[in-house]
């Protein structure tokens, strides 16, 4: 369905005389899109290779056998990973390494349910809200900065963005775990024999090969070149670069990364931001900010925090039922517009819709990450309900004192 | 006779299969069982087939095979199915998608009846209705979980909706005590015949007791129950049962479902209402199912073969 609106909009802006067909080809394949395509072929590369085995041994090797610490470690590593290589990956990944320590605590899981929810939960939501972490954890982020850049003339690099939108992901991981462990108070507490049997099976697949450390390699390049020189050659042209240096080293071969990579979704995001440029230039986005202002009027909200509390409430809201891409597609010209009429800091704006976009602690079905844990089949929909409700609350608040605090002081 | 038993992996799941089990071992019936696995949105059905390859290499059963399994232990203790334990490794390789959009594994049983486990994805009201349907089963086996009231809306619903809207027969278990005590409900209608036909075999392959009720909704109309109830009994003759006739006055579901107390499951004919009265009134076999406390046979003649005759 989503596929047809993207085609749709492709051809309604050249029928309705909104653009030329070459500038509206080339808002479909920016330099933004570039970067989600090169992204996603990353990732599909990274989960190709037994990496989740070596980050199992390594999570529970830090943390020890206390169940409350393996949550944590779970939160905390599922949302370093996805920061960089998007939510989808990294729940795909982690999703066995969940249920391995759930299968080798005890045979029936029915015996420690709360057990299993917590674990997998942490990986969904650590997953989940580290998505906004760095511009490559996810396509909407990547959208964003196109929107930035396309209509404020902004240009936030890939280093800047880290410094802005990573600490929500350190406040949020800690009280993720405390909240999951005191929600879903474990049967078990000392996962000891999980341990020793997931060592034990670790052990088995022998060291590190060449290849695996290849990867890693490859992969710590790509982020490095992201953090230096994509200013000057484009976080797109930089992705692709590690995609290149993947397929030639044959750690990847294009079948793979053909199957693997869901096309879809890229003509889907060329879509957005084309959309929103549209938005942009034909004067929708002004004047749909124009009339939400204005109607927020009477409440006394007109700029700065109070605004930005609002727009983040509305995302959550839209980000609960729907995608957070398209969340972020269509919200994102319009908070950007409001931001730029009533003073606000352009930047706060984007961020706290990217950022909240994420919170998407409710339901099953809104987030990829959710979803692909819910898939395991060990959770029921009122699962995601229980913890939920508290950690869209908390995260809520976080993202507020964050805005107030933190980013007023590196002056936005 | 084909039935399909359907798991979720819980416990009132796994009674429902080893009643299930001994009836199907009784009726010496070929046997499915089916798990529904939660729907997965399309965009992430990539990274989810990831996430299950990677299951296989840390040897892990892919989600819902577990239950399968353990249904097919369930089987294998009543002494349904009698082959040799298989390998984990073995069970997920032999899972095969076929046509149907199910993955199904066939195991031979004791008595050359077959055993298939198969696996679906979807929401499970809708893929319970159409395996049932493509597999053209005669008696869909269910368990519920045997609260009553509010929770029943949520947690009982699947029970109460399948049984609502499958073509063939249909056996809510829940709260399994036995199955020595029969309570064959009886209405005249002709689909309560065919219930009267089908419990007189079940019982007497089970080595049941059986109790007749017919309820009279008012005090004018005990002599016509009372004939009812006579008629049944004499079907029952006919295959050898011997049955205990009552009659009571009062709204049938409540009736039933207080007679019910004394015995272990209530065979009945489902409704010949219309869909819009079974809206606003609600139907007696399903008042039966959500608020009665014992396992529910609710028998239906397959859609197609009905159509000829016409409901009562």
């Amino acid at each position: 369905m989503i596929i047809r609106v993207a085609l749709f909009i492709a051809i309604s802006e050249v029928l309705l005389g909104l653009a030329k067909p070459g500038i509206v080809a080339q808002s479909f394949m920016s330099d933004s899109v570039f970067f989600i395509m090169g992204s996603l072929m990353i990732a599909t590369a990274l989960v190709k290779q037994n990496l989740d085995k070596r980050i199992a041994l390594a999570i529970v090797s830090i943390t020890g056998p206390r169940a409350d610490r393996i949550i944590l470690g779970l939160v905390v590593v599922s949302g370093l990973l996805a920061s960089f290589i998007g939510e989808h990956t990294v729940a795909a990944m982690m999703m066995p390494v969940g249920v391995a320590l759930i299968k080798y605590t005890h045979a029936d899981w029915r015996k420690i349910r709360n057990l299993s929810i917590a674990i997998l939960l942490s990986i969904a939501y650590g997953a989940m809200i580290a998505g906004a972490g760095t511009p490559s954890g996810g396509a909407r982020n990547a959208i964003m900065l196109a929107y930035w850049q396309e209509m404020f003339d902004l240009r936030i690099s890939y280093f800047e963005w880290i410094t802005l939108a990573y600490p929500m992901l350190l406040i949020s991981a800690p009280i993720i775990a405390f909240t999951l462990y005191r929600t879903f108070k474990p049967e078990v507490t000392d996962l000891s024999p999980a341990v020793v049997a997931l060592k034990e099976k670790v052990a088995k697949s022998g060291k590190m090969s060449q290849k695996e450390w290849l990867t890693i390699l490859i992969f710590l390049s790509t982020v490095l070149m992201w953090m230096t020189i994509s200013d000057t050659i484009g976080l797109g042209i930089t992705a692709l670069i590690g995609v290149l240096l993947f397929l030639t080293m044959g750690i990847v071969k294009w079948e793979d990364l053909n199957n693997n990579v869901n096309w879809g979704t890229i003509l889907i995001y060329g879509g957005a931001i084309s959309l929103g440029i549209m938005m942009k230039r034909t004067g929708v986005a002004e004047w749909l900010s124009h009339s939400f202002l204005t109607w927020l009027e009477p409440t006394g909200i007109r700029s700065g925090l109070p605004l930005l509390a609002v727009m983040s409430f509305i995302t959550i809201l839209m980000a609960t039922v729907m995608s957070s891409g398209a969340t972020v597609g269509i919200l994102g010209p319009i908070t950007l517009n409001i931001a730029s009429l009533s003073g606000t800091s352009i930047i706060a704006a984007g961020f706290i819709t990217v950022i909240s976009s994420s919170f998407c602690f409710l339901t099953a079905v809104a987030s990829p990450a959710c979803n692909i844990i819910y898939g395991s089949g060990y959770l029921k929909k009122s699962d995601f309900l229980k913890a939920g409700w508290k950690l869209i609350l908390l995260s809520f608040i976080v993202i507020q004192l964050i805005a107030a605090g933190y980013w007023r002081l590196l002056g936005h | 006779m084909k039935v399909l038993m359907c798991t979720d992996g819980e416990d009132f799941a796994e009674d429902a299969i080893r009643f299930g089990g001994r009836l199907a071992k009784a009726m010496n019936a070929d046997v499915s069982i089916l798990h529904v696995r939660p729907p997965i949105s399309p965009r992430n059905r990539v990274q989810l087939t990831t996430a299950r390859k990677k299951l296989g290499e840390w040897n892990l059963e892919i989600p819902g095979v577990d239950s399968l399994i353990r249904a097919k232990e369930i089987l294998t203790e009543i002494g349904l199915t009698k082959t040799a334990p298989l390998k984990e490794e073995k069970v997920s390789r032999a899972f095969r998608v076929d046509v149907h959009g199910a993955t199904e594994l066939h195991l031979i049983g004791l008595r050359g009846e077959m055993v298939r486990l198969r696996l679906r994805e979807g929401h499970p009201v809708n893929e319970i209705l159409e395996e049932a349907d493509f597999g053209d089963y005669d008696l869909v086996i269910i368990g519920s979980r045997g609260h009553k009231g509010y929770s029943t809306h949520f947690v009982g619903s699947t029970a109460l909706r399948v049984s609502d809207l499958a073509a063939c027969s249909v056996l809510i278990a829940k709260n399994i005590k036995a199955e020595n005590a029969f309570l064959l409900c009886t209405d005249g209608s002709r689909l309560a015949e065919r219930a009267e036909i089908i419990g007189a075999e079940i019982a007497q392959k089970m080595g049941a007791k059986m109790t007749i009720l017919s309820v009279a909704e008012e005090e004018n109309d005990k002599e016509e129950a009372m004939q009812l109830t006579r008629r049944a009994d004499m079907i029952l003759s006919q295959s050898g049962v011997n049955a205990e006739q009552k009659t009571r006055v009062g709204r049938p579901s409540e009736e039933i479902i207080d007679e019910a107390k004394d015995h272990d499951i209530v065979v009945m004919g489902a409704s010949g209402s219309s869909a819009v009265k079974k809206f606003f009134l609600g139907s007696t076999p399903l008042k039966v199912i959500e608020y009665g406390e014992c396992p529910v046979l609710v028998i239906r003649e397959k859609r197609g073969k009905i159509s000829l005759q016409g409901t009562n």
